[in-house]
């Protein structure tokens, strides 16, 4: 029993690890942003909103390991 | 004294009459999501000369979601726009009021927000093979592909497909649940942390900038996700509609 107790934890702290994926994905989007902005700063008002959606579906990618990790430590 | 914390997502019943008649607290938060969105009727003061504070409020969301669905679908797609500015509304609506302390995330029920996309992505389906009859499965098949391709391009556009219905669901909802889950956790640990003694006190200070840093990215992330949900939606009814 504590087997299987330990091998829960191990694998929520496993499921956690694919954030930094997320944490590489949205450092990317910003990256592109700035550099955009700064060979074009006109162009500002017209990628801000398209960087705003690429992150924030970067960051939904990196919640599903998240999620999966509380659903391990609390719901299984 | 520390529940667990997915305790704050379980529906229960606040008032029952005689097992016909059931009040639960997620159908409290619906009426009351329904109930704000209801008063912008009565917010926009018509008769004025000048609009309110409210009435600027009601029309910068106007203008986002006209400029969101007329830039995706052009301008045959304004009939779709009350379509998009109420669930707009709704999704900023119910991740606002669960940002309040001790309510209930009405966005963080997986079955419920998964259904919605679900029947979504169906009525999008719909409207697609309404429109082009059998032509809409050339929309599996991307713009000159060489043709020993095809079988395997139609079996990856398709799966890619059907898991719209899910994703689009799944994206909003695991974002609001792992955002409550993670403002609880680091409450309760600098709960926990600053009850035990006077160092404790010292180091409980760390998790509550913490705690504040996380609840204002869950205020970004509450409006950012309605954003993305109907951006996201528009772009599927322009495939629909458009084919490519």
């Amino acid at each position: 029993m504590h087997l299987v107790l330990a091998a829960k934890y191990m694998g929520a702290a496993i499921a956690t690890l694919g954030l930094g994926g997320a944490a590489m994905g949205i450092a990317l989007v910003f990256v592109a942003l700035i550099n955009g902005t700064s060979r074009n700063p006109s162009l500002r008002a017209t990628l801000f909103p398209q960087a705003i959606l690429g992150f924030a579906l970067a960051e939904a990618c990196g919640l599903f390991c998240l999620m999966i990790s509380f659903l391990l430590l609390y719901a299984v | 004294m520390f529940l667990s914390p997915l305790d704050q997502f379980e529906i229960k019943p606040i008032f029952s009459y005689s097992d016909t008649f059931m009040l639960s607290n997620y159908s409290i938060y619906l009426f009351i999501i329904f109930t704000i969105m209801w008063s912008f009727k009565y917010l926009l003061n018509n008769g004025s000369l000048a609009p309110n504070r409210f009435s600027l409020v009601i029309f910068s969301i106007y203008d986002t979601v006209l400029n969101m669905v007329k830039s995706q679908m052009g301008n045959q797609g304004g009939i779709y726009f009350p379509l998009m500015f109420t669930l707009f509304n709704f999704i900023i609506m119910a991740n606002l009021v669960s940002m309040m302390p001790y309510s209930f995330a009405y966005s963080a029920q997986l079955v419920a927000i998964i259904f919605l996309s679900m029947m979504l992505w169906l009525g999008v389906t719909i409207t697609g093979l309404a429109k082009h009859g059998w032509g809409f499965f050339a929309l599996f098949v991307p713009t000159g592909t060489p043709l020993p391709l095809v079988p395997v391009l139609v079996m990856i556009e398709l799966l890619s497909y059907s898991s719209r219905a899910m994703s689009l669901g799944l994206r909003l909802s695991a974002n609001v649940l792992s955002g409550h889950l993670l403002m609880f956790m680091l409450g309760s640990l600098m709960l926990n942390l600053m009850s035990l003694s006077l160092v404790g006190f010292m180091g409980g200070f760390m998790p509550m900038a913490g705690v504040v840093m996380i609840t204002m990215l869950e205020f970004a992330m509450s409006m950012i996700q309605g954003y993305v949900f109907c951006m996201l939606l528009c772009g599927y009814m322009k495939d629909a509609l458009y084919l490519h």
